[in-house]
């Protein structure tokens, strides 16, 4: 920048009211001569309150209807979120120099530098620029930044029958949606989606998740209900079960959620009744039996089949994405080593998955990252950054290792 | 923390903004020692020959003319204005961002682009004007 401009920065802004510009006599002017006299505005100066935001078209409705925040903390790079996208902020600046024209009747006539007016174009219109634009801010759509999310919903999950202090004196570790929206890089609906994901509830205003444990407490209390008032585990009467449930202690909320994460709610003739997933339940359930550590493949099996609810199957294929089973020799051993738990950047999930196993098969490889969605990079993109694929021979599987 | 964008305008009614974009920089004689606040820069004129099927203008900055061309944006720029919001935080030491948003003031669809360089009018008898575009050696 010249020094003279540095030396105007220096100098106090004046007021400027966001007029004063003639921009329309600029943008009219067509074939045929006309000419407008450019000068610099009453008010020229750095303006650094100024920025210029490129949006493609699509964006524009949001942006012109107050539908987009700027979300990140300092020490974060800010993003830009739509009520259903993120976008990445990228400064782009430029060696040109770019008069930004404001709108509005010019406030005042040019300065000829040699102070004369005396001129053929002395009746020319005018327009006055206000500042030189020293860039713009280019917007990338860009995955949401949840893994914050995952982090900050684990610091305190609920518990049945927690006492949470007195008048919510201690707040520490509860979020409410506000205190999310300024702390989650993401959109509203990707952090909704988000929450869906993690299996939160809003309870009291906070968003929680629930602490395994007393999840398997009401799942295990909604089980041995249905048993005792024959409920068909496919079509528990949703009133039945709320005020059984609710009489022994648990709240409406809590329970609703419950039946939500395991099962899916049917009409029928007026009446709401809940259908629990043969799936989602005996996946809780082998959760539990391999919450101790690893086992045989087939000591865990049997302890699988035995747990779950009489009248459900299990099927080993119910756990993809959530055990990996090992060759030890002669035996097979399993382990939980759930997706839910792993990163959500790729980068990081790659990582924690070579430090799981050194070596891949896709078979096993692609329920660990089919989740992972990257704007503008497919899955055959990621494997090709974050993996080396070796094929023995032709007909062999390909295996996957570390780059 | 959340920044909000708003816009008073609405959808339709965003004014327009132009723009003039040259390359180099234009540099005022040293004599108005930096205050160049309502300065003449130069004459902006759609050319008077249309040749070219599109309009051309030019731009004519003390002895030197600039030939160039009206440009359609592919992504429109919007002008963001900052705007601390005042509050009862008049006490906290460092402005937080929750004090701050963005407004929508105006949008930009155009701009009048001169990328070549300025060719001197030599044929032009000697004025007094004194500012002149000296372009960067780029």
């Amino acid at each position: 920048m010249d020094a003279e401009m540095e030396d105007a920065e220096t100098r106090a802004e004046i007021e400027w009211d966001g007029g004063g510009g003639g921009a329309d006599a600029v943008l009219a002017l067509a074939a045929g001569g006309a000419s407008v006299s450019l000068c610099y505005h009453q008010a020229f100066g750095p303006h650094d309150d100024l920025v210029l935001l490129e949006a493609a078209d699509d964006l524009l409705p949001d942006l012109l209807q107050g539908r987009v925040t700027i979300r990140g903390r300092p020490d974060e790079e800010a993003v830009l979120c739509t009520p259903s996208a993120t976008y990445s902020m990228k400064f782009v600046g430029t060696s040109n120099s770019v008069f930004l024209i404001p709108p509005g009747e010019p406030s005042a006539p040019c300065l000829r530098p040699d102070n004369t007016s005396g001129d053929a174009n002395a009746a020319d219109a005018v327009a006055a620029a206000i500042k030189l634009a020293p860039g713009n801010i280019e917007l990338v759509r860009t995955a949401p930044r949840l893994d914050k999310l995952r982090s900050l919903l684990r610091e305190r999950p609920y518990i049945l029958d927690e006492d949470l202090g007195d008048g919510f004196q201690h707040k520490k570790g509860l979020y409410t949606w506000q205190d999310l929206c300024k702390l989650i890089q993401a959109s509203d609906g990707e952090l909704l989606d988000g929450l869906n994901t993690l299996s939160a509830v809003e309870i009291d205003g906070f968003w929680r998740t629930v602490d395994a444990t007393s999840m398997n407490t009401i799942l295990d209390m909604i089980l041995h209900n249905s048993v005792l008032h024959d409920w068909p585990l496919n079509a528990v009467p949703e009133n039945d079960v709320l005020s059984v449930m609710e009489s022994d202690g648990f709240a409406h909320k809590i329970v609703t959620h419950c039946l939500n994460r395991f099962g899916t709610k049917v009409e029928q003739e007026g009446r709401s009744f809940w259908s629990l997933d043969e799936k989602c339940v005996c996946l809780q359930f082998a959760r539990r039996v391999l919450g101790a550590g690893k086992m045989k493949l087939a000591n865990f099996m049997d302890k699988w089949e035995r747990s779950v609810p009489s009248g459900m199957r299990v099927d080993l294929q119910m756990l993809e994405g959530e055990v990996l089973c090992d060759k030890l020799g002669a035996e097979t051993w399993v382990h939980a080593f759930s997706v839910a738990d792993l990163p959500l950047t790729p980068a990081e999930r790659f990582a924690a998955l070579f430090r799981e196993r050194l070596k891949w098969e896709w078979k096993d490889l692609q329920l660990y990252i089919r989740d992972l969605r990257v704007p503008g990079v497919s899955s055959e993109g990621l494997l090709i950054k974050y993996t080396r694929r070796t094929q023995p021979s032709s007909e062999a599987e390909p295996i996957f290792t570390a780059r | 923390m959340e920044i909000r964008v708003r816009c008073g305008c609405g959808d339709s009614s965003c004014p327009e903004w132009a723009v003039v974009e040259l390359q180099g920089a234009v540099q005022p004689q040293a004599s108005f020692s930096g205050d160049i606040r309502g300065l003449h820069i130069g004459r902006l004129c759609s050319a008077p020959s249309p040749s070219s099927s599109k309009g051309g203008y030019t731009f004519t900055v003390g002895y030197h003319e600039l030939a160039g061309t009206k440009v359609t944006l592919k992504k429109p720029l919007l002008v963001l204005r900052k705007k601390k919001l005042t509050g009862g935080a008049a006490d906290q030491e460092t402005p937080t961002a929750a004090e701050v948003e963005l407004e929508v003031i105006g949008v930009i669809r155009h701009k009048i682009l001169f990328k070549d360089r300025p060719k001197a009018l030599i044929s032009k008898p000697p004025t007094k004007e004194k500012a002149a575009v000296q372009p960067a050696a780029n």
